[in-house]
C-alpha cells in the first residue's frame, strides 16, 4: 500500500536524517538564522512532513534560538503540526463565504467519509483532514484543497467522491 | 493567433489546468502552431474556466469550458465545423466587464503573468523607469499625495503619508513590505493580482522603495497561497534576470531586490507589527503603535508596510499621473476599489469599480443579482474586522467614510452576499469564532473576551439563549474594543454590533421565541413529516441517530420530537421533499 | 533629556521625554494597575489594567507602554477606565482556577488563615504562627480549647482520611504564647477618640482588642464580677481552665484596655450616658437567658436554666442527686458533664436521637463514657413536684417524621406513649436568649435580638454598633461573636475616622473538588492530643484533654493539603479584583484545567492560575537568558510551558517571584502575610 506513513514514522526514530535540511540551515547564516525560523521549519515539515519534538531541538541549536522559542512559534502557526499527518492533507476552508454555502455540511460528509475526527489520521493512514482559514477561492465555495489541488463547488456527494477517487488510486496503484 | 486559458487557483479549482492540457494536445496532435498561454484571473469566477481566443483585434471568450467544450474549440481552432459558439460569453458579461474600471486589475486575465514581456508590452516597468531617470524621491511621493490612494488593506491611511514617513526616519537600512497576508475570509483580491499580474507589485514596490529610499523588499504571503508564491518568485526571477531587480538599476545608483517570505497561518500577521514580528521568525503578536513601522520597523529599522493592492495601483498613477487617479472617486475615496463577490451572489468573482458606487448596483449589476432568485438582505464587508449592512442601507457608497457610517468597514474588499437563508446570528457566530481561533492570545480582552462572546453566541444559535444575553454581548463589545492593543481585538466585536445594529429582532427571536427565521440553527428548527408526501421508504428513519423516526413500510412515517436531536439528516435524505422544517 | 509638563488627575505635573504615562504616575505616587509590566524586563502591554484617559483621545492609552507628550491631560480614574479594567478582570478570573482561601477560614465565622498558621506550626515558626492567629482571633489558646471548629468540617484532608487539628494546633500555638509571652501586639499612636464595649466576652473582649490596636482608648463593661463572659461562667473549667482565659485576658489589659465589671447597662448605667461619654459604642452583651421549656411544672424548686447552672455550679451541691438535663447542644452536654463531676446520677432527655444533637459528637462521646444516660426521643410534658420541688418529670415519646427545612427530621409524638422519669433536679438547656434590658433605643427583631448590618454591624443608633449573641441571630458559636467583632472594631473604626462604610465581602477564587480530586493520596492518621480516662476525669474538673507536643503539633500540621493559593498574600490579581468590586460570574464559560507535567527544578506551576503576563517568559529571557520558558499554542489555549533542556534552568526562582499571580512559585512556599493584601 503507498501510504507514507510507515517512512514518514522511521524519520521520526532515533535516526533522524537531519541532512536533509542542512542545506536550509546553511542558507540562513548566522544573522539571518532567528528570522529565517519560520522557513527553515516549513522546509522540515515539507521534508519530515511534521515536526517531531527533537527536530525541533535540533533546529533550535543549529539556529542558535532557545527550544521553547521554537516551540513557542510551532504552535503559534497553524501551518506546523507536532504529529504526523495521513498522506494527503485535507484543508477545508472554513471563509465565510464558505460558511454561508454550507462547509459545515461538507465538513460532516468528509468526516463521515473518512471516519476520524479532525486531525486525525484515518486507519489506512492516508488522510488527515483539517478546518483551515480562507483558501481564497470564495467564488466557488464551498472549497477544500488536498496537496496543491483545490476543489470547488462541493456538495456532499461530491466531496465523498473525490476522497473516493483518491484513494482507490492510491490503494490500486 | 493566440489561446489562453484562464489560470488562476479558482480557475485551476474549476477544472483550467485540465483543459489547457487537452487544448495544448489537440493542437499538438493537428499539429497547429499556436501557443496555449496561461492568464491570471479575468475575475469572472461563476463562468470559469475561460478560454480566449484572440485573432488579430478581435478576440473570442468562451466559459464554462468542460471536455466537450475544449473538444468544439479545437474543431473552430482546425476550422472544422464546430458548436463552440455555444460556450461564447454572453454579451450581459461582457457588458459586466466594461463596466468596470480596471487599474489594478488592468493585466489579470490578459496577459499571462509568467511571461514577463507581455507585461513589458502592455508598458511594464515603464513607470519605474521614468521615476528613476527622471523624478525625485519628493516627486514620486507628492504624485501619490495627488492620487490620493490610501492603503487597501482595510485601514485606508493616506498612501503617501506612510512612504513619505518612512522616507524621513532617521536609520537604515529601510525596508519595503509587501503584505500579502491577505486573512479576511471571504476576500482574495490580492491573491487574483499576484497570480494574474505579479510584476505589477514588484514595480509597485520599486518605486515606493526609489521614493523611501529603501534597498530591500520582502512579500509576505500566506502559505495557503501555493500558486501566488510560484508565480511571484518566477517573476522575481524574470526581472532579476532582465536586470530590472538588482545592483544600480537603470544605470543609478539606484538598486533594489526583494524576497519573499511565506506566512505559516496567522490572521494577526495581518497587523503591520505582528507581520514584522512574523518577519523576525517570531510568534506573530502585535505590539503598541507608536512606533510605528516607519519608524521602527522589521529589524528595527524603518519599513514601509503596503498590500497587494496598494501596490498594483502604484505604477498606473505614476504612468498616468496622480490626478488621472484623483479622477475617480468620491471626495474622500480616490480611485477604484476591487471587491471579491461572494456569497449568495449570482455572479461571483473579483470586479474593480471606481469609489462611490453604491453596494446595491454592485450587487444587482456587476454581482447579476442573488441567486436563485432570493431576497437580498445583507453585505459582509471587511471581514471580520467589518460588519453587516443591511439591503436597507445598499444605497451607501462605496466610501472609507460611509461605509464606516454604517459600522462596516471598507476592509480588504471582501462583500459576502446573503440572502434570506443567511441567519444573521450564525454569521455572527462564525466571525467571532474566527476572531476567538485567530486571536494572539496577548490581551485578556480579546484572548477571553471574545471566547465569551463566543460561548454567548454559541448558546444563543442553540436555543439556550437568555435574557440579558444581548446585553451582555454589548456591554463585552464596548469593553473589547476599548481594551485591545491591535485592530483585531479593537474591531473584532464589529460582525455583532453590526448585526445587533440592524438584525436585533432576530437575536430576540432565537432568545425569546426560540426561532430561527433563516432556518439555520438546527436546534432551533422542529422537523415534521408531511403524510401527503411521505412514500414511507424508510430511509429517513433508517438515518436518524435519534431514532425518533417511526412508520411502516410504505405507509407515512412519523418524527417523534421528543426523541428528535435536529441533525437535519431526514430532510437531507428524503426524496420527496417531505420533510418540513420549521 | 528634556522636561515636559502634563496634567495628572488635574494636577500639573513633570517629566522628562521618552518617560510612560505609568512611569511619571508613579513618580507622582499616583497608583496604576498592571499585571504584565515589571521594570526588569521590556514593555510588553498585554494586560491592558494599565489603562488611561487622554483628553483628545479617543482611545484609552497603555500607561505601560505610552510615551508621555507634553501637554497631556491624562485621567488614570475615570469611569470608563474603572469599568476596562474591572472587565479585564473579571475576564482573567472567569478562566482562574484555584482556592484564594483555603475551604478551612472559608469556614470559619472570623477567617482565621488556619492553613497559614497550621503551616507556620509545620515549619516550626511558632510565635508566627500565634502572631497570625492574633489577626483575627485574640484568645488563641481559649478558643482553640472549645471552639466546635467548623475549619475541619470543611478541610478537604477528610476526603483523604480525617481532617487536621486545626483547633487542638491553634491551642497549641497559644498555649505557647502564654509560655514565653512574646511582645505584645503594637497598638498604633493614640487617636484622641475613645470608645465603650458592653460585654466582657469573646465578643467584647475582641471588639476591645482590634480598637485599641487603631489607638482608640477602649473601655470595657461587664455586668459580672470577672471578665471572659460565656467563656468563663458557661464553658466548664474541664474544657477551658480559668486561669488559661484569665491570662488571654490580662494580655488585652496589659494593652491598655480599662475593665470596669459589676456595670450593667440599664441598672449602674444608662446606655445614653456611654453614647454620650464615648465616641463609638459597641454591644456585645450575649446570650443569657435560658429559653424556658414552657411546661407545666418549671417554676418548681430544682429545676434551673443550663447557662444559670453553669455560672454557679460551684454552688451546687449535687452528690446523689438525680438529675435530668433537657436539651441536645453543648450547654446540655456542659451541664450534664459538670452535674456528672458534682456526684449526680444525669439523664440527657432529648426529642430526637443522638444524631440529630446540634452538639459536638466528641462532647457527647466523652458525656456518654463518663456515665450521662442519654434518653433519646422523648420530650418533657410535665415537671412533676412533691411540696414544690421536683419529683419527676412526665416524658412524651416521639419518633422521628420527615426531614425539615433545615435537613433535620422533625420529632413526632406517639400518641399514648409516656413515661416518668423520677428525678429531683432538671436543667434545662435548650437555648439561649439576649436579655436586652438597657438597650430598648436599639431597633430588635422580632426574637428579640439587636438589629445590626451584617457588614458593618451598624445599629439604628449613630456610633452603636451590635455583635455576638445578643444581634441579629442571636446565639452562637464563639468564634462568631469573634468575628463579628473583629468586624464591627474594623467598621467602627472606619466611623469614628468618618470614612464610609464598607458594605462587601470580599471576592474569592474557588474551587469544589470532591473525594475523587483525592483518590490515591497517602494517608497518615490524625494525631491526638493525650486525653485523660473517663473514669479518672469524671471525678475532677481538670482538663480533660493535654495539649499537642511540639513533636506532635509539627507532625499533624504537616497533614496539611495547602488548599489555599499559596500566593494568596502576595498575589496582585486578587488584590485589583477586590478593589474594582468585580463580579466574574456572568462570564462564565470554558475554563481551562491542565495538567502539569513538565516541571521545572524548584519551581511548583499551576498554569490554571496564569494570566499570560508573560513576565516570567521574559524574565527568563531576557534577565536570566535561560530562555526556558515559552508560550506554546495561541489565543485562548495559549499556555506558558518550559521546552527543551531543562539543564539550562539555573533554578534561580525569578521566574516565581516576578508572577503576579500564584501561577509559578518556589518549591519551598508557604501561605505567608508577607506583603499584605488590603481590600
Amino acid at each position: 500500500m503507498g501510504c507514507g506513513c510507515a517512512e514518514r514514522r522511521e524519520l521520526s526514530g532515533p535516526a533522524l536524517d537531519t541532512a536533509l535540511l542542512e542545506p536550509y540551515l546553511a542558507e540562513y547564516k548566522d544573522s539571518e538564522a532567528k528570522g529565517g525560523l519560520i522557513a527553515i521549519l516549513q522546509k522540515a515539515q515539507d521534508i519530515y512532513g511534521y515536526l517531531p519534538e527533537e527536530l525541533l531541538t535540533y533546529i533550535a541549536r543549529r539556529v542558535g534560538v532557545k527550544p521553547a522559542k521554537v516551540m513557542g512559534v510551532v504552535t503559534f502557526y497553524t501551518q506546523f503540526r507536532l504529529k504526523p499527518a495521513g498522506k494527503h492533507l485535507v484543508l477545508l476552508c472554513q471563509g465565510t463565504a464558505c460558511h454561508v454555502n454550507g462547509s459545515a455540511e461538507i465538513e460532516g460528509a468528509v468526516r463521515d467519509a473518512l471516519g476520524a475526527e479532525e486531525g486525525e489520521i484515518t486507519g489506512n493512514g492516508l488522510f488527515t483532514y483539517t478546518n483551515v482559514a480562507c483558501l481564497g477561492c470564495c467564488s466557488l465555495s464551498p472549497v477544500m484543497m488536498i496537496g496543491d489541488k483545490t476543489y470547488g463547488g462541493l456538495t456532499k456527494d461530491k466531496a465523498a467522491a473525490i476522497l473516493k477517487d483518491i484513494e482507490r488510486e492510491e490503494t490500486s496503484g | 493567433m493566440r489561446v489562453t486559458v484562464g489560470k488562476g487557483s479558482c480557475g485551476i479549482a474549476a477544472g483550467a489546468s485540465e483543459i489547457w492540457e487537452r487544448l495544448r494536445a489537440g493542437l499538438r496532435e493537428s499539429g497547429i502552431d499556436c501557443a496555449v498561454a496561461v492568464t491570471g484571473c479575468i475575475g469572472m469566477c461563476y463562468l470559469e474556466p475561460v478560454v480566449n481566443i484572440e485573432d488579430g483585434a478581435e478576440t473570442l471568450t468562451f466559459v464554462k469550458v468542460d471536455a466537450g467544450a475544449a473538444d468544439e474549440i479545437l474543431k473552430r481552432l482546425r476550422g472544422e465545423e464546430n458548436d463552440a459558439a455555444r460556450y461564447a460569453i454572453r454579451p450581459e458579461d461582457v457588458r459586466l466587464l466594461h463596466s468596470q474600471r480596471r487599474i489594478a486589475l488592468r493585466n489579470c486575465g490578459v496577459i499571462d503573468p509568467e511571461c514577463i514581456d507581455e507585461y513589458i508590452a502592455r508598458e511594464g516597468y515603464a513607470a519605474i523607469e521614468t521615476c528613476v531617470r527622471s523624478l525625485t524621491p519628493e516627486a514620486v511621493i507628492e504624485e501619490i499625495k495627488t492620487s490620493g490612494l490610501s492603503g487597501r488593506g482595510g485601514a485606508g491611511f493616506p498612501t503617501w503619508f506612510k512612504w513619505d514617513a518612512a522616507r524621513r526616519s532617521p536609520g537604515g537600512p529601510k525596508y519595503i513590505i509587501c503584505n500579502a497576508d491577505e486573512g479576511d475570509p471571504g476576500a482574495f483580491m490580492d491573491r487574483a493580482v499576484i497570480e494574474g499580474d505579479p510584476h505589477a507589485v514588484i514595480e509597485g514596490m520599486m518605486i515606493a522603495a526609489y521614493a523611501v529610499g529603501s534597498g530591500e523588499g520582502i512579500v509576505y504571503v500566506r502559505a495557503e497561497y501555493p500558486l501566488a508564491i510560484v508565480r511571484l518568485e518566477h517573476a522575481l526571477k524574470q526581472a532579476r534576470e532582465r536586470g530590472l531587480l538588482g545592483d544600480s538599476l537603470f544605470g543609478s545608483g539606484f538598486g533594489f531586490d526583494i524576497r519573499i517570505k511565506a506566512g505559516a497561518g496567522a490572521f494577526v500577521c495581518g497587523e503591520e507589527t505582528a507581520l514584522i514580528a512574523s518577519l523576525e521568525g517570531e510568534r506573530g503578536m502585535p505590539r503598541l503603535k507608536p512606533p510605528f513601522p516607519a519608524q521602527k520597523g522589521y529589524r528595527g529599522k524603518p519599513s514601509n508596510i503596503n498590500n497587494v493592492e496598494t501596490y498594483a495601483n502604484v505604477p498606473w498613477i505614476l504612468r498616468n499621473g496622480g490626478a488621472a487617479f484623483a479622477a475617480m472617486g468620491t471626495e474622500h475615496s480616490k480611485g477604484t476599489k476591487v471587491f471579491a463577490l461572494t456569497g449568495k451572489i449570482a455572479k461571483g468573482g473579483l470586479i474593480e469599480v471606481p469609489m462611490g458606487k453604491t453596494i446595491r448596483e454592485i450587487v444587482s449589476g456587476e454581482g447579476g443579482g442573488i441567486k436563485d432568485g432570493k431576497a437580498f438582505k445583507a453585505v459582509q464587508m471587511g471581514g471580520p474586522s467589518g460588519g453587516c449592512i443591511p439591503e436597507a442601507l445598499a444605497d451607501t457608497q462605496i466610501d472609507y467614510r460611509s461605509l464606516a457610517a454604517t459600522g462596516a468597514i471598507m476592509g480588504s474588499g471582501g462583500m459576502v452576499v446573503m440572502d434570506e437563508s443567511t441567519c444573521m446570528v450564525d454569521m455572527a457566530r462564525f466571525f467571532l469564532d474566527f476572531t476567538c481561533k485567530e486571536s494572539c492570545g496577548k490581551c485578556p480582552h480579546c484572548r477571553i473576551g471574545t471566547r465569551r462572546m463566543l460561548e454567548i453566541l454559541e448558546r444563543v444559535c442553540a436555543g439556550e439563549g437568555r435574557e440579558g444575553d444581548i446585553e451582555l454581548l454589548e456591554e463585552l463589545a464596548g469593553q473589547i474594543r476599548d481594551g485591545s492593543l491591535c485592530q483585531l481585538g479593537m474591531t473584532a466585536p464589529n460582525p455583532v454590533l453590526t448585526t445587533l445594529r440592524y438584525f436585533r429582532h432576530e437575536y430576540e427571536d432565537h432568545i425569546r421565541h426560540k426561532r430561527c427565521t433563516a432556518r439555520q440553527c438546527k436546534p432551533l428548527l422542529t422537523y415534521a413529516i408531511d403524510g401527503e408526501k411521505c412514500t414511507g421508504c424508510t430511509l429517513c428513519a433508517r438515518q436518524c441517530p435519534g431514532r425518533a423516526i417511526t412508520g411502516q413500510v410504505r405507509k407515512p412515517h412519523e418524527i417523534d420530537m421528543s426523541k428528535c436531536v435536529k441533525c437535519g439528516k431526514c430532510a437531507d435524505v428524503c426524496r420527496f421533499d417531505a420533510v418540513e422544517v420549521n | 533629556m528634556n522636561e515636559i509638563k502634563l496634567t495628572l488627575n488635574g494636577v500639573a505635573v513633570a517629566g522628562a521625554e521618552g518617560q510612560t504615562i505609568l512611569e511619571i504616575a508613579r513618580a507622582h505616587g499616583v497608583d496604576i494597575p498592571t499585571l504584565c509590566h515589571d521594570e526588569r524586563v521590556e514593555i510588553y502591554g498585554a494586560c491592558g489594567l494599565c489603562a488611561v484617559e487622554a483628553e483628545g483621545s479617543p482611545r484609552l492609552l497603555r500607561a505601560c507602554s505610552t510615551m508621555a507628550a507634553d501637554g497631556m491631560v491624562i485621567h488614570t480614574d475615570t469611569g470608563r477606565v474603572r469599568q476596562n479594567r474591572k472587565t479585564a478582570l473579571e475576564l482573567l478570573l472567569s478562566d482562574h482556577t484555584g482556592d484564594c482561601a483555603p475551604p478551612c477560614t472559608l469556614a470559619c465565622p472570623a477567617q482565621t488563615d488556619c492553613q497559614g498558621y497550621v503551616g507556620l506550626i509545620a515549619n516550626g515558626q511558632y510565635e508566627e504562627a500565634y502572631r497570625l492567629i492574633m489577626e483575627k482571633v485574640p484568645l488563641p489558646a481559649s478558643i482553640g480549647r472549645v471552639c466546635p471548629h467548623p475549619c475541619e468540617d470543611a478541610c478537604r484532608r477528610r476526603w483523604v482520611e480525617e481532617p487536621v487539628s486545626v483547633a487542638a494546633l491553634k491551642q497549641f500555638a497559644g498555649d505557647l504564647a502564654l509560655r514565653q509571652a512574646p511582645a505584645e501586639p503594637e497598638t498604633a499612636p493614640p487617636t484622641g477618640q475613645s470608645a465603650a464595649v458592653v460585654g466582657g466576652g469573646p465578643g467584647g473582649l475582641t471588639a476591645a482588642y482590634f480598637l485599641r490596636l487603631q489607638g482608640h482608648a477602649v473601655t470595657v463593661y461587664d455586668a459580672m464580677p470577672r471578665m471572659g463572659g460565656m467563656l468563663r461562667y458557661g464553658i466548664p473549667e474541664y474544657r477551658l481552665p480559668k486561669a488559661v482565659l484569665q491570662e488571654e485576658i490580662d494580655r488585652i489589659e496589659r494593652m491598655g484596655v480599662t475593665f470596669r465589671n459589676n456595670v450593667k447597662v440599664g441598672r449602674e448605667v444608662t446606655l445614653e450616658h456611654l453614647r454620650a461619654t464615648y465616641d463609638a459604642v459597641v454591644v456585645a452583651v450575649g446570650a443569657w437567658t435560658s429559653i424556658p421549656l414552657g411546661c407545666p411544672g418549671e417554676d418548681l424548686s430544682g429545676v434551673l436554666g443550663g447557662i444559670d447552672f453553669l455560672r454557679d455550679a460551684a454552688g451546687f451541691a449535687l452528690s446523689g442527686r438525680k438529675v435530668a438535663v433537657v436539651g441536645g447542644g453543648n450547654t446540655a452536654m456542659d451541664a450534664g458533664r459538670t452535674a456528672v463531676r458534682l456526684g449526680a446520677e444525669v439523664w440527657n432527655l432529648y426529642r430526637r436521637t443522638q444524631n440529630e444533637m446540634p452538639a459536638e459528637a466528641i462532647e457527647i462521646a466523652e458525656a456518654e463514657e463518663e456515665g450521662v444516660v442519654f434518653k433519646n426521643l422523648v420530650s418533657p410534658l410535665e415537671i412533676l413536684g412533691d411540696n414544690g420541688t421536683v419529683k419527676a418529670v412526665r416524658l412524651q415519646v416521639m419518633e422521628l417524621g420527615e426531614p425539615d427545612a433545615s435537613g433535620r427530621r422533625s420529632p413526632v409524638p406517639l400518641p399514648g406513649r409516656e413515661e416518668i422519669l423520677e428525678v429531683d433536679t432538671v436543667i434545662v438547656a435548650i437555648g439561649q436568649r439576649p436579655d436586652t434590658a438597657g438597650f430598648e433605643d436599639i431597633r430588635r427583631s422580632k426574637r428579640g435580638t439587636l438589629i445590626a448590618d451584617e457588614h458593618t454591624f451598624r445599629t439604628n443608633l449613630d456610633g452603636v454598633f451590635a455583635v455576638g449573641d445578643a444581634a441579629n441571630q442571636g446565639a452562637d458559636i464563639a468564634i462568631t461573636a469573634i468575628g463579628e467583632a473583629r468586624r464591627a472594631a474594623e467598621a467602627a473604626g472606619r466611623y469614628l475616622r468618618g470614612e464610609a462604610p464598607e458594605d462587601r465581602t470580599p471576592y474569592w477564587v474557588k474551587t469544589e473538588p470532591g473525594a475523587e480530586d483525592y483518590a490515591g493520596r497517602e494517608k497518615r492518621a490524625r494525631v491526638h492530643r493525650p486525653r485523660r480516662g473517663a473514669e479518672e476525669r469524671r471525678k475532677d474538673f481538670l482538663e480533660v484533654h493535654g495539649g499537642f507536643s511540639g513533636e506532635s503539633a509539627a507532625r499533624e500540621a504537616s497533614r496539611c493539603l495547602e488548599c489555599g493559593c499559596l500566593d494568596y498574600f502576595e498575589c496582585r490579581l486578587i488584590r485589583y479584583a477586590n478593589q474594582y468590586a468585580v463580579q466574574p460570574e456572568k462570564y462564565k464559560g470554558r475554563m481551562h484545567r491542565r495538567a502539569v507535567e513538565d516541571d521545572i527544578p524548584e519551581i511548583r506551576r499551576a498554569p490554571d492560575k496564569c494570566v499570560l503576563c508573560g513576565l516570567c517568559v521574559r524574565l527568563c529571557e531576557e534577565t536570566v537568558g535561560a530562555g526556558v520558558l515559552g508560550f506554546v499554542g495561541r489565543g485562548f489555549d495559549t499556555v506558558v510551558s518550559p521546552a527543551g533542556d531543562r539543564e539550562e534552568c539555573a533554578s534561580c526562582g525569578r521566574c516565581a517571584d516576578i508572577c503576579p499571580t500564584g501561577a509559578l512559585l518556589r518549591a519551598d512556599a508557604k501561605r505567608a502575610p508577607g506583603g499584605k493584601v488590603e481590600f
